[in-house]
């Protein structure tokens, strides 16, 4: 899977480089220039034509349009990466407190009923069974 | 017509079904099917079954469970650098400026989808006579693309000092790495720009027979 990434990675790195000379060709273009220009021009093709191509090993990938908003606002996306890790582990711990909670509020429960109620919890454990502790 | 107050109903022989139970249990609109019929008797007339367990639940770390420890340690154990340049560092152009300035975010992108499904074929002699440009520099304001935002590499450090003062002695929270490698750092800076404005103090102002300091540094320069 990596190399589907690597393969598309090394594409648009030369592509890039290939628009950032044709950029400086054009900043200060001089006639002996044109030939090189056509030649980068064509590269440019071509290194669209390569992507194209990279575009069919890469069609199950999805990615999340939370990411668009970072790249959009010059920030670094793996700061999204960090902040849906750290925001699962908070709620992770939160639904583990609120389990926790509710298991010794069920104990609880059970106990007190059973010094209120002796015979029908005695009816709801043989109906239930005796619940292990979840 | 009056009604008396309520009584409870008789206590019903245990042989006997209820009506009620005899009609088939509805599915949908009420939820987790009700218990047997024959339990309707007992004192727990709405009691339900409980809920299927599901083995994976909050009360299990989630990140071990589906081993991105090791995830988890290289973007939330270390500082993750908030520019886009320092993520493709090999980028040219101003990439870490918002998108929406020079209509190049990737979100309009999506809202204005661009012309797909021609194919790319190279430019052949006739269309690249199109190519052809003026000789000479491009105008300021487009002379944009291979500029690369300037990197800093030290932090910005505001040092006043003044060269008639003393080096400070050595006290023992100097005797921290941190701190003797910044005085290690400055030192070579710092004799330059005391040797810059000595010159200069010497040249322009004269030299006062009280102060110490004046004295050593006169001294210094024979």
């Amino acid at each position: 899977m990596a190399e589907k990434f690597d393969n598309l990675e090394e594409h648009l790195e030369k592509f890039v480089e290939n628009i950032r000379q044709l950029g400086i060709i054009v900043s200060d273009f001089q006639p002996s220039s044109q030939t090189g220009l056509n030649q980068k021009l064509n590269f440019m093709i071509t290194g669209l034509q390569d992507i194209e191509k990279c575009r069919q090993q890469l069609h199950d990938i999805n990615v999340p349009l939370e990411v668009f908003e970072y790249i959009d606002q010059g920030r670094n996306p793996q700061l999204y990466t960090k902040e849906c890790l750290e925001r699962a582990l908070a709620k992770n711990e939160q639904v583990k407190g609120k389990i926790d909670t509710l298991t010794k509020f069920k104990s609880l429960l059970i106990s007190e009923l059973g010094k209120v109620f002796p015979e029908e919890m005695a009816k709801y454990k043989a109906i239930h069974g005796d619940d292990p502790p979840s | 017509m009056g009604f008396a107050p309520g009584k409870p109903p008789p206590p019903m022989p245990p042989n006997q079904a209820p009506v009620a139970a005899q009609i088939p249990a509805q599915h949908g609109d009420e939820g987790p099917t009700l218990r047997k019929p024959g339990a309707m008797n007992e004192p727990f007339y709405l009691l339900r079954e409980l809920p299927v367990g599901n083995d994976l639940t909050g009360n299990t770390n989630l990140i071990t469970h589906y081993n991105l420890e090791h995830a988890y340690n290289k973007f939330c154990g270390k500082k993750v650098k908030e520019k886009l340049s320092n993520f493709l560092p090999e980028l040219p152009g101003m990439i870490d400026c918002p998108g929406a300035q020079d209509g190049s975010s990737l979100r309009s992108l999506i809202e204005k989808n661009p012309v797909c499904g021609n194919s790319f074929s190279p430019l052949t002699g006739a269309l690249l006579t199109g190519f052809r440009l003026h000789t000479g520099p491009l105008p300021e304001q487009y002379r944009l693309m291979h500029i690369q935002p300037p990197k800093k590499k030290s932090k910005h450090k505001h040092r006043h000092h003044r060269p008639q003062d003393p080096l400070p002695p050595e006290t023992p929270s100097d005797s921290d790495p941190k701190k003797k490698k910044k005085k290690r750092d400055d030192d070579p800076d710092r004799k330059k720009k005391k040797k810059d404005k000595k010159k200069k103090k010497n040249r322009h102002s004269p030299d006062h027979p009280g102060l110490p300091g004046s004295q050593t540094n006169s001294n210094s320069l024979r």
